[in-house]
Formats: C-alpha cells, structure tokens, sequence
C-alpha cells in the first residue's frame, strides 16, 4: 500500500513556477489530477494555459521532477491534455486578484 | 481527454541572431529616418532603400525568428530541416544590406542582393512547405502559413524581378510590378502572417480563453482574396480590379479586427506593460492607417496615402513586432540561462528581466515618432517629419539599450551551466 497523497503530490507541483506570469502551477489551476497507484506510480494529468506554450516540454519536465522528488515514489509520467480548457476560473482566487481577472 | 503531442520547438540558439539582428536593423532605419524629406514616392530609390531596411532588416528578420519558433509548436510536428535555419539568416542579413547598398548606391548590386534574399526566402517557404506536408493538424494557423509562404514566394519572384528590371538585366513594367510586389509581400505576407500569429500570441499573453473565432475566419478569407485580386490585377494593369481587391482586404481586417476585440474582451490580464501599451497603439494605428486609406480612396491626395502607409508600417507592423520582443526575447534568455537551474536555485521571471523604465521610454519616444511624423506626413509638414524622425531615433536606441540588458542578463553568473 503507498502512502503518498494527493495532496502531498500537488504541494510538490507547486515549486514549479510559470515564469511569464510568476505563479505556480497549482494556484493557477493547471495541475487536473494527480493518480496514484499501490505501488506509489503517480501519473499526473494536467493542462498548460496555452496550446502554443514554447516551454511545454519543459514545464512537464519540470513537473516530473518536482515529484520525483517526493520520497518512495515509483515511476511519474505527465499526460498534458487540452480538454478541458483551461481557464481563469480554474485559478485561486488571489491569482485572479493579481491578474486583474477577479 | 485528448492527449496532445510533445514539443517541437528547436534550438534557442538557432533562433535569438534573428532578434538580435532585427532589432540592430531596426535602429539603422530609425537613424535613417533623419536624413529623409517627406516630400516622396514609393518607387523612389532612398525610400525603397529604407522600405527594405526596415521590412527585410527587420520585420523579416524579426518574423523568420518567430516563425521558427512557433510553425512547430503550432502544427505540432517537427520542422522539416531545421538547420536550414543557420543557412536563412545570414543570406538574409547580407542580401539585406546588398540591397540597401543598392538602393542608395548603386543598383548594380540590386540583382546580388535580391537573390541573396531570394535564395533566404525560397529556403524559408520551402522548409515551411516541407513542414506543413509533415502535419496532420488541419487548422486557420495551418492555412495562414501555407497562404502567406505562397504570397511570400510570389512577393519575393515579382520583387527579384524588379530587382533585374532596375539593373537593366530585363524590360519590365516596373511600377505595375512594384504594386503587385508591394501587396503580395506587405499584405499577403506580413499582414497574414501578424494575423496568424497574432491568434496564437495574444491569447497567449492576455490569457484570453473560449473566444468565437469565426470572425477571424472571415478576415482570413477576405485578406487571402483581396491580395489575390490585387496582385493579378496589377499584374495585367487592371485598375478596377486593384480596387476591388484593396475593398475586399480592408473589410477583411475590419474582421480581424473585430476578432482582436473580442480577444480583449476575454483578456484576463489586466497589467498595462509594454507589451499592452503596444498593442493598443498597433490596433489604434491600424485603424487610422485603413480610415486614411478610405479617405485616400475618395480624394486622391498623396500625402494621406503617404500617412496611411506610414502609420500602417510605423504604428502597426513595427509596434507589433517591438511589443513582442519585450515577450519573447527575455523568454529565449531565461530558456537559454535559466531554465536548467529551475528546482536548484531561484531564477528570474520573465518581467523581471527587462528594463521597464527603458522599455516606457522606448515605447512614448516611438509612439511619439510615429504620430509626430505621421503627421508631418498627412500635413506636408517638413520640420515636423524630422522632429518625429529624432523621437523614432531617440526609441529606437533605448529599444537598443533593453535588448542588450536582456541579451546579457544573468550571462556571468550562469556561465558554465
């Protein structure tokens, strides 16, 4: 039985920062949902807020690694899907505050 | 869920000498811009000299960068020969000069320097070509780069053979073949091409998300026909048709500029940065520029043409391009430097990495240039031309100055990264 968390995967997510809007990931509402299996193989879902997003590789590297740092945690792969799209409502609140989109 | 594909971008390293030189480029032709009379034509041979300064210097430059940049991230599939791109840019930067050199000096070099450029852009198209047969995807972007390299490669053929008929290489009707060659590269190429980024950019920027599209839809169509019943009508010498087809393009933007409002409905960032400033004044001048242009239409005086194109070329296309640099160029330092230190130590944001206090002077100086020569222009006012010419020249060195504290930010600390 693992017991890695969700929670415990999104607060490592959460030191990736965008760094064109200076957020990270996870108050930007981009992290979708993080699976994790008994043998603690954690396979994140989530979206970039952009299709055109030059640093898309990067980011999911980055999200990766960021998981792979949690300790007794099996293989990690990223899936980055378009659907659904992402958008500000999915943010937290002082996000969109920031933004001006509140 | 759809899964996308994984990324295609290529080698930053391939793609900042594009920005770099553009924007040097774009400093000579605010410089030049001190030493020019309003008092001209379009086939005069300084203000064709500082035409291709300006568009193949550095809207080329500038676009030929990005376009490597995003054709893959955008058709989600790898360029086709991406190192064609090491080959682009320097027969791109020589034919530049060769050509400039042969408008103020001698048009003997015109032919040399024209198929430099030839040769820069028929790689470019053809690798683009190449590229878009690899892509499965079947979107407006993928028709925008497939019709604009077409426009591209006619622009390029009726301009080289200009470039012979001014050598006195071959007899040509020059001025219909200049108009013809003017509108597949200026509206066929550069306008379809900002139209076709500018989807991709500015939601990307603005953070604008579930906007209609159908407008853009129709401004694309209707640029596509205007420019092609333009080109062949000047080609043949058909004046009428000409009209028709600068009709049906000025409704097409007025689409696409529908579109850009509907974009800045959704935006959800609200921060005036450069990049913001820009593009309201890009739009604003682009609405004058088509306002001037109507009233062109209806009273045949020169010198509003004269500030239409100004304002479209000046306020437009270069407020477009500069805007984005602010964007773009601190993104491929941070790529470049920056980016492998993510998780070990603190590293910039993007914003962080620009001047913006030399951005807002580049910015105010700039537009100030442009308004104050556009209307030295649309007056016949001389002094007033020159005053904005100072303005444009005062931008452009602290566009200058903030390139070159993007370009070397964090270069020392990162070495050996």
């Amino acid at each position: 039985m693992c017991d890695i968390t969700k929670e415990a995967v999104f607060d490592a997510i959460s030191m990736v920062i965008d760094p064109e809007v200076g957020f990270n990931l996870v108050e930007m509402g981009l992290i979708y949902d993080a699976i994790i299996d008994e043998n603690c193989n954690v396979h994140v879902i989530m979206t970039l807020s952009t299709q055109g997003c030059p640093l898309h590789q990067m980011i999911t590297q980055w999200v990766k690694e960021a998981v792979e740092r949690i300790e007794g945690v099996g293989e990690v792969d990223v899936e980055v899907v378009w659907e659904p799209a992402w958008n500000i409502s999915m943010a937290d609140e002082h996000v969109k505050k920031a933004l001006g989109g509140a | 869920m759809k899964q996308i594909s994984s990324d295609f971008a290529p080698p930053l390293k391939l793609i900042s000498p594009f920005f770099r030189f553009g924007v040097i480029f774009y400093a000579l032709a605010m410089t030049a811009l001190l030493f020019f009379t309003p008092d001209f034509h379009y086939a005069q041979m300084d203000i064709a000299g500082w035409v291709h300064l300006f568009l193949l210097g550095f809207v080329m430059m500038v676009i030929f960068g990005a376009m490597a940049q995003l054709v893959p991230v955008v058709l989600e599939t790898g360029h086709a020969v991406v190192e064609v791109y090491y080959i682009i840019m320097p027969l791109l930067l020589i034919g530049s000069i060769v050509m400039v050199a042969g408008f103020w000096l001698a048009p003997a070099l015109l032919p040399y320097g024209g198929l430099l450029v030839l040769v820069a852009m028929i790689i470019f198209a053809v690798e683009n070509f190449a590229t878009l047969r690899k892509s499965t995807l079947k979107s407006l972007t993928v028709d925008t780069v497939t019709w604009s390299n077409g426009y591209l490669l006619l622009g390029i053929l009726t301009g080289f053979a200009i470039a012979l008929g001014l050598a006195g290489e071959i007899g040509i009707h020059i001025d219909l073949m200049l108009k013809a060659h003017v509108y597949a590269v200026l509206g066929g190429y550069v306008v379809l091409t900002i139209m076709g980024l500018s989807l991709i950019l500015i939601p990307m920027f603005s953070l604008a998300h579930g906007f209609e599209e159908r407008a853009i839809k129709w401004a694309f169509k209707m640029v596509v026909s205007g420019v092609a019943i333009v080109f062949l009508a000047a080609l043949t010498g058909l004046e009428s048709g000409m009209y028709i087809g600068y009709l049906v393009t000025i409704i097409g933007i007025f689409f696409y500029l529908w579109q850009i409002y509907l974009i800045a409905r959704l935006t959800v960032r609200k921060e005036l940065d450069i990049w913001a400033k820009s593009m309201l004044f890009a739009y604003g001048s682009l609405m004058l520029s088509i306002v001037l242009g109507i009233v062109y239409f209806l009273n045949d005086k020169e010198s509003i043409l004269h500030a239409s194109v100004w304002f479209l070329l000046m306020g437009f296309v270069a407020s477009m391009i500069t805007g984005h640099l602010y964007k773009i160029v601190p993104f491929l330092v941070w790529f470049e430097r920056f980016a492998p230190l993510v998780g070990k130590q603190k590293v910039p944001m993007l914003h962080e990495m620009y001047s913006k206090e030399g951005a807002s002077m580049f910015f105010w100086f700039s537009a100030s240039g442009v308004i104050l020569s556009g209307l030295g222009l649309l007056l016949e006012q001389d002094m007033m031309f020159k005053a904005g010419g100072s303005f444009l020249f005062a931008g452009a060195l602290f566009l200058l100055m903030t390139m070159n504290k993007m370009l070397i930010y964090g270069k020392e600390e990162t070495k050996g990264v």
